[in-house]
């Protein structure tokens, strides 16, 4: 297991710096990062942009700018200089994580709660009226776009507020700058009024497509030998269910959930936008607008990390799930 | 069955706790009633200093929405020298002896100064009285060391390490000397400078400056710490970073009017279509998002919201590249913008949510500003006027006019006009441009970019549809974007006559003979058909009408520039 797992490590390296080469070469040919302030009227002295691209490094050839960096980043865990000045790339790759795992887990805890809840229903009640329904609700979801329903789902808020006269839910942020009732309970209430919204709109989204997993790797499991064996020997139903079914159809959504928590921390961009959470998302579209290639590629590196880091999780895991699974 | 019910139950009670939980959150109550949109605004237009005033009572916040996270907090450097952060620093630090209020004119601070007058027109000398109580909140008072950090930091000499936006005036400066125990401050400049009443805003602190090293090295600090230091109305006491700034009322404030607000709030939006729902939640007061009809449709339907369109001072504009050999014909530059109906543009783009947007006539100043001459109407140029353009060029040798139109040495008349990819109003621009040259014969091609910057020091277009935003200070800055061998001459128009009135209109004490030497040069180019002003793109400012005396102020301050008088009003 452990030779395995340090297998799967060394052959992401490359990979990692692939991606980065890529990343940084695509910004690069997006645009001048010194753009908005070589745009201004009357424009700024000359010093001042040669002084800037100095800090960026902008006065380097690429390749060497790209060497620069990874130099800064293997030996001083630096992440080279930001376009804005006052940012450090560790630090605010740090905050916004932080601020995007805090979503995520709360969505998927309630996406994959919902998920198996209703897809073992759905299978074990299949082409029932509960089945219809749920399939109904998931592949709703599923075809709702997500910036859509958050816009949606913002408006039901707005007039839930004023229909109660309270401020119940909040469209901004993920908490309140000032707070009227500054206790322990007012703070956990207003970051509960934040965290509602978005929350349901990133776990439905991911629940839609958990659900039909679900109920598929449940039907094909509870039509397999072993399950009607099981029954057949006259073990209780709900044992069946869970610890012989139920067990063996999580290992698919293991899969799919873990590559999905990933992605979801490289950055719920859509939610976070809508929502003006400054997260992973936040960040990549700051690196963006800025054509910061240092943000892009630290983003980038720990973006691919993470999802690297699930999918070795994933792997791992079919081995707890299924101990028929051995990783020579 | 049983197990099912209490998952369910389960689920239901979660939710059921989370909605019970939010709902008991200290909320800044419901959005107020009321429905009378841009009552108080009414007369902005007319009286654009006094408009929406009112009485205020004591306490209260205001949450004032800005659309960039904080990138520095040295407003004079290059990298942190945006209109976002100004608003935010408004009531911090001095704004320097003059404002720039609604009116588009620079008012004399008579918060920090008493006085600000040309003593000398050779050499130009200006003194400076400072308030004498005016202070930093530390008790420091302000005085002529201030000023003098501020020249050796902007002046691109004395610092080599600063990354001033401009170093225009400030190049110019001959000496800074202060008297009076530093109330006083004496300045005399090397070459007359026109615009002096932009200079020494907003200013920093030099004693604290001096605390963190040499000139380069204190420049740093001011622009990567927050600044605790105040000489204005209200001091920074919060800083959520990517989220919101919280100001208090200085206690050392000196100025006549003291805040009455407990609060104010800077909350950033990145995203300029959520602030309407936020406003709409309550959760900010007040936004200034860019005019579009989407949003002012929306804040229409917000109960007890008041919104202004104002005159901005950003305005939009066609330019030709005269590298293009075809473009170096003045016959055929002039046709072209004379093809162009510039009425029918504003109908069918911005007029249809502000009505009031007319064609712009001048390159430098603004209709709403002292000095405005209209230099484009006698040319005939924006009218749409196909017959005339035609003649002018059936009588320069033009063949194939209103079919295939080739120049008098056959090549083909085709151009393209370039637009920023995804800003639909000037692609909707290019594609009328394109519509109406047809009927000169002229084929134009609609071509997205992606990088303005690039495109336009590159040289890579033919015509090409963007934006300027001018300052109430616009000699040195015509001097510095029409002058033959600027770099911000992106079409490389050259005319020695004008070069010298630009000169001359930067470099004057006498304040009229400026504007009328910058309006012959304006004039110059303008027969040329060099840069063709479209219009003055519209500002939006919406506020609970509950908060009294915010208005409009086009300029770099923004509406903030009053932000002392900004209070809840008094029933």
């Amino acid at each position: 297991m452990l030779a395995y797992t340090i297998r799967r490590v060394l052959i992401s390296v490359p990979v990692l710096l692939g991606s980065t080469i890529l990343v940084f070469i695509m910004v690069k040919l997006s645009g001048d990062p010194l753009e908005s302030i070589k745009l201004r009227n009357p424009p700024p002295p000359p010093q001042t942009i040669k002084l800037e691209e100095h800090r960026l490094g902008l006065d380097q050839s690429w390749p060497l700018q790209y060497w620069n960096w990874l130099k800064g980043l293997v030996l001083h865990g630096n992440f080279g200089a930001a376009v804005q000045p006052s940012d450090n790339i560790g630090s605010e790759i740090g905050s916004h994580l932080w601020v995007t795992m805090r979503l995520v887990f709360f969505s998927v805890l309630i996406a994959l709660i919902l998920a198996i809840i209703t897809g073992v229903l759905s299978a074990v009640k299949q082409y029932s009226a509960l089945d219809y329904t749920t399939t109904f609700f998931g592949f709703l979801f599923l075809s709702m776009p997500v910036f859509w329903f958050a816009v949606l789902l913002k408006s039901w808020g707005i007039w839930y507020n004023q229909n109660v006269s309270a401020n119940t839910f909040y469209t901004i942020g993920d908490k309140s700058v000032v707070l009227e009732n500054d206790t322990t309970w007012g703070h956990i209430t207003d970051v509960a009024g934040h965290m509602v919204l978005p929350t349901i709109v990133l776990g439905l989204a991911g629940y839609a497509g958990w659900t039909r997993f679900t109920r598929a790797s449940m039907l094909e499991v509870l039509n397999s030998d072993h399950v009607r064996l099981a029954r057949a020997k006259g073990l209780r139903s709900r044992k069946v269910l869970v610890r012989h079914a139920l067990r063996n159809a999580l290992i698919p959504l293991t899969t799919v959930t873990a590559l999905d928590i990933a992605a979801l921390l490289g950055g719920a961009i859509l939610t976070e936008t809508v929502f003006q959470w400054q997260g992973m998302g936040a960040l990549f579209v700051q690196s963006l607008r800025d054509k910061d290639a240092h943000l892009m590629m630290g983003w980038l590196l720990v973006s691919a990390t993470i999802v690297i880091l699930f999918n070795l999780i994933a792997d791992l895991l079919y081995g707890v799930l299924d101990p028929r699974i051995r990783h020579a | 069955m049983r197990t099912t019910k209490g998952l369910f139950g389960l689920v239901a009670v979660g939710v059921a706790s989370l909605l019970a939980v939010s709902a008991c959150g200290g909320g800044s109550g419901s959005s107020t009633g009321g429905g009378d949109t841009s009552s108080s605004f009414a007369d902005c237009a007319t009286k654009p200093l006094t408009c929406n005033s009112g009485t205020t009572k004591q306490g209260g916040t205001v949450t004032y929405t800005i659309e960039k996270t904080i990138s520095g907090w040295n407003l004079n450097s290059a990298e942190s020298n945006t209109f976002d952060f100004q608003e935010v620093l408004d009531g911090v630090l001095p704004q320097g002896p003059f404002i720039n209020t609604p009116d588009l004119q620079p008012t004399l601070n008579s918060d920090l100064m008493v006085s600000a007058e040309q003593t000398s027109t050779s050499p130009q000398t200006i003194v400076y009285k400072i308030n004498p109580n005016a202070s930093w909140n530390d008790g420091t008072p302000i005085n002529a060391d201030d000023f003098t950090y501020m020249w050796k930091t902007n002046n691109g000499v004395d610092c080599k390490t600063c990354d001033p936006a401009s170093t225009a005036g400030y190049d110019q400066i001959q000496t800074v000397t202060g008297s009076d125990n530093g109330k006083t401050v004496t300045v005399v400049f090397k070459t007359p400078y026109t615009d002096w009443k932009g200079l020494f805003g907003p200013m920093y602190p030099a004693h604290i400056a001096n605390q963190h090293g040499d000139l380069g090295a204190s420049w740093k600090w001011l622009n990567d710490n927050q600044p605790t230091y105040s000489g204005g109305p209200y001091v920074i006491t919060g800083y959520q970073k990517d989220a919101s700034v919280t100001e208090t009322p200085n206690p050392k404030w000196f100025g006549k009017t003291k805040p009455s607000l407990e609060k104010l709030v800077f909350r950033i939006i990145t995203d300029q279509n959520q602030e309407v729902p936020a406003l709409q939640n309550n959760e900010v007061q007040t936004i200034y998002p860019q005019a579009n009809a989407d949003i002012i449709n929306q804040v229409k339907q917000i109960n007890g919201v008041q919104y202004m369109l104002g005159k901005g001072l950003q305005w939009e504009h066609l330019d030709l590249n005269l590298k293009n050999p075809l473009m170096a014909d003045t016959k055929l530059r002039q046709a072209i913008f004379t093809t162009i109906d510039r009425k029918q543009l504003i109908s069918k783009t911005v007029g249809q949510f502000d009505p009031g947007i007319t064609p712009l006539n001048n390159h430098n100043f603004m209709p709403n500003m002292d000095g405005y001459k209209d230099v484009i109407s006698s040319t005939g140029q924006g009218t749409g006027d196909v017959a005339k353009a035609k003649s002018l060029l059936t009588g320069a040798g033009y063949t194939g006019v209103g079919t295939a139109l080739k120049s008098p040495s056959g090549a083909p008349v085709q151009f393209r006009c370039s637009f920023t990819q995804g800003n639909v109003l000037r692609q909707q621009s290019c594609e009328l441009f394109q519509t109406e040259l047809q009927a000169l014969g002229i084929k134009v091609t609609p071509t997205p970019i992606t990088s303005l910057g690039d495109t336009l020091s590159s040289g890579d277009y033919d015509m090409i549809i963007f934006a300027w935003v001018q300052t109430p200070f616009i000699f040195s800055g015509a001097y510095q974007t029409w002058l033959s061998t600027s770099s911000s001459n992106y079409g490389h128009w050259t005319n020695s006559q004008s070069d010298a009135l630009l000169k001359d209109a930067a470099q004057n004490t006498d304040h009229a003979k400026a504007v009328q030497d910058l309006n012959d040069a304006d004039q110059i180019m303008a027969n040329d058909a060099y840069v063709l002003p479209l219009f003055q793109k519209p500002t939006f400012l919406a506020a609970y009408s509950n908060i009294v005396n915010i208005r409009d102020d086009a300029t770099s301050t923004g509406p903030p520039y009053n932000v002392q008088e900004w209070g809840m009003r008094a029933s």
